[in-house]
């Protein structure tokens, strides 16, 4: 596979899809073929993020679901400017985004906010909640006497339903329980005012009970401030409801993305097909976790990636010749969805008859180009 | 205020079982649980109260049956499990109750509660074994997955240093660990390996009881599955008892025979799993139903529970669910939290500890919708409400 081959798709990844999201709102920032290697020592270099672009709209959410070590936290990182790209570009309101002093990483900052996954870690310990807030307050809305920045922290307080305010302003993080806790981290991502909210497994560490709340405050907020959502999950139930774009990635890469009603109801990419059948199913009757039947657990591979390959091809049931030699680059299935697959033509065959009039024109399953 | 079902529940356990999906759920012709904790009751001394964890609980455990104890953080799930094996130090204090234990290896039944600490060494691990959540805590870094199985084999079982290598060599082919990792220690596994060591090392005494306290939350879903997959296989070949910890109900539903909703110290709702889904009663159940998005069928509208759990070192008399709770009333405040049998239920074990709501009860008129985010809200709307 030559170098051109691997860009040349890659440039259209987002631009060739009609991103659902974009339904919602102005463009806001556009990820175009973001890398990022890690050297492990002086050989071995892992290439967390491989080829990944993708758009974030005004008051749009876009799902990123993968497993643990799939890269999509260095997804959210990379955007955050926490880590430097190896290659790639960042745009922010059309701007490329340059962070090559603290001013200029300052700005961004307020523009761009993450929220993590532990609300039991991203708070500092012997500090109180009013400490966390007033921060951000006084660094990006540049208020500085008491009076200004009190009615600032109640208000923040207030949005994310912390109330009363004063009485959880005095409050060490230990005092709060996990809910309590990540609201105060949507606090103070909001303290920022930022356009672009990056949400790192905001709801995995809490109860089940409690996550439906927390998504939907999210939700309020995002259409509340329009805020430009990426919701990173591996829980692509939760990514079907909270969701306008699926975006799914495996080893570094988007292996597939699209509506998430129709990604999740319909997924292409076999690797998508083990997510959601995965997932836990109360009217799985036939189930292979209930007693009496018979064992068809599959193995987990654990063999390093092979460059030049579909990483997904040794656990894939439908692999073949040319999954083992060939990465497959994003291919078009409809006007809004993609996938990187040699196989989509056994993996997903009424998907591609059910595009074959849209894009007949385009040579059907080609690369997007 | 004590639990009064828990003698009935148990002589009926057998005809349940029939009804559920033609498996077997436990051999032998004995109906007489494996593990039977009765009133059982443990605080948590602190300087200010005790901290009520668990609350007069009935819970019993049948041979190669998979029960499902579901609730929230907080709920006192963990408690209950280990309370029941006197794993709790101090300030966990056990204020009543009995824990009964009938292996079919010991041919008697052996009271937990009351057994001196060296007697009860020979019932850990040997009889129950546990798999706790965080297997990167649980497994001893400076110990590879050799010795470390070893360990458990060379402590709990009088055997030669080839049998225990034998046992070892087909405990890592039955949770499917190749050979050769034999020699890795825990920081160069991935978390779906190292849960399976701590389940190899759960089953390296052949014990008749497994607690598994959330050995899968961690985990993506696919390794998740893999693993439970793997766990009910083993349990058909072996036929060991699973206590099945969680806060998915979900998964619970897929996977226990029977499942247990615990809130707030109390155990709300007994059925088996196709009960609960189908057909659950209590209003904490059916908020819990309500809580996780699905991924298949139409979406539904998901309300969630509002509000958090109560502070469990002062609860007011009454249904502890009350303040969070959609049909709640002034006769709430007075009932005791025993519970009783569904009488509409296709199960006969099904019970309930809320007197009022059966499965059909139909939902409050009222603006339930809107005031969800604000954990505030409901608490002042049910005092409201009397």
């Amino acid at each position: 596979m030559t170098a051109g081959e691997v860009t040349e798709p890659v440039q259209n990844g987002a631009a060739g899809i009609d991103s659902p999201a974009a339904r919602r709102g102005p463009l806001t920032m556009e990820a175009t073929s973001l890398y990022k290697d890690f050297k492990l020592s002086r050989t071995a270099v892992l290439s967390a993020v491989r080829d990944v672009s993708f758009n974030l709209y005004r008051g749009a959410v876009v799902g990123l679901v993968g497993e643990s070590g799939s890269g999509k936290s260095t997804v959210a990182k990379l955007l955050a400017g926490q880590e430097r790209l190896t290659a790639g570009e960042v745009r922010l309101n059309g701007q490329p985004v340059v962070l090559d002093n603290r001013r200029n990483f300052r700005q961004y900052k307020s523009e761009v906010q993450l929220v993590f996954q532990d609300p039991f870690s991203s708070l500092n310990p012997v500090h109180t909640v009013r400490y966390h807030l007033e921060r951000p307050v006084k660094l990006h809305q540049r208020k500085r006497s008491k009076a200004d920045v009190t009615p600032e922290l109640r208000a923040l307080m207030e949005q994310v339903h912390l109330t009363p305010a004063d009485q959880f302003l005095a409050k060490y993080p230990h005092e709060l329980s996990g809910g309590q806790r990540q609201r105060v981290s949507f606090a103070r991502a909001l303290a920022a005012q930022p356009s672009v909210l990056l949400a790192d497994e905001p709801v995995s560490m809490l109860d089940v009970s409690i996550r439906l709340e927390m998504l939907n405050l999210l939700d309020d907020l995002r259409d509340r401030f329009q805020l430009a959502l990426l919701y990173i999950t591996h829980d692509i139930a939760s990514a079907r409801y909270f969701a306008d774009e699926v975006l799914v990635m495996y080893a570094g890469q988007i292996v597939e993305r699209g509506p998430a009603e129709e990604l999740t109801q319909v997924p292409a990419h076999p690797y998508t097909q083990l997510l959601v059948s995965s997932a836990p199913d109360p009217d799985n009757i036939g189930s292979i976790l209930r007693s009496g039947s018979k064992k068809t657990a599959r193995n987990i591979d654990t063999t390093p990636r092979v460059t030049g390959a579909c990483p997904f091809n040794p656990r894939c049931p439908f692999v073949q010749d040319r999954c083992r030699s060939e990465d497959p680059p994003l291919m078009r299935i409809s006007s809004s969805r993609a996938a990187a697959c040699w196989r989509l033509d056994v993996a997903a065959p009424q998907l591609l008859n059910q595009s074959k009039g849209e894009v007949a024109h385009e040579g059907l399953g080609g690369p997007l180009t | 205020m004590t639990t009064t079902a828990a003698p009935g529940t148990q002589a009926n356990t057998s005809q349940t079982s029939t009804g559920q999906s033609g498996a077997p759920r436990w051999r032998g012709g004995d109906n007489e649980p494996i593990l039977e904790i009765s009133d059982f009751s443990v605080v948590y001394r602190t300087g200010r109260g005790d901290v009520r964890a668990v609350d007069h609980v009935n819970l019993s455990l049948h041979a190669g049956e998979v029960v499902g104890l579901a609730g929230e953080s907080g709920s006192g799930k963990s408690t209950l499990a280990y309370g029941s094996c006197r794993l709790l130090r101090p300030p966990a204090l056990i204020t009543g109750g009995r824990v009964v234990y009938r292996g079919r290896r010991l041919g008697t039944a052996v009271d937990i509660l009351s057994r001196r600490p060296d007697e009860l060494a020979s019932l850990r691990w040997r009889e129950i074994a546990i798999v706790f959540q965080s297997a990167m805590n649980a497994l001893n870094p400076v110990l590879n997955v050799r010795d470390q199985i070893l360990d458990v084999i060379e402590a709990h079982l009088q055997v030669s240093k080839d049998e225990a290598m034998q046992r070892l060599e087909s405990l890592l082919d039955f949770v499917s660990i190749p050979r050769q990792r034999m020699k890795s220690y825990p920081h160069e596994l991935s978390g779906g390996m190292r849960q399976r060591v701590m389940i190899a090392m759960a089953m390296a005494t052949d014990p008749e009881i497994v607690i598994m306290d959330e050995p899968t939350t961690a985990l993506d879903v696919v390794v998740q599955r893999d693993i439970l997959a793997q766990i009910v296989e083993l349990k058909e070949r072996l036929s060991f008892a699973v206590l099945f910890i969680t806060h998915d109900l979900s998964l619970l539903l897929e996977l226990a025979d029977r499942v247990a909703v615990m809130y707030a110290g109390k155990l709300v709702e007994i059925a088996s799993a196709e009960e609960i889904h189908h057909e659950p009663a209590h209003p904490y159940t059916k908020g819990l139903l309500n809580s996780f998005p699905s991924l298949r069928g139409p979406r539904r509208e998901l309300a969630g529970i509002p509000g958090t759990p109560p502070d469990l070192r002062n609860l007011p008399p009454g249904c502890p669910f009350l303040p969070r709770c959609m049909y709640g009333t002034a006769a709430c405040h007075d009932i005791d939290m025993s519970l009783a049998k569904v009488a509409t239920s296709a199960d006969p074990e099904h019970v309930t500890a809320c007197p009022f709501v059966l499965p059909g009860t139909p939902l409050p008129l009222r603006p339930a919708q809107g005031n969800g985010a604000d954990a505030g809200a409901p608490q002042t709307e049910a005092t409201g409400a009397q």
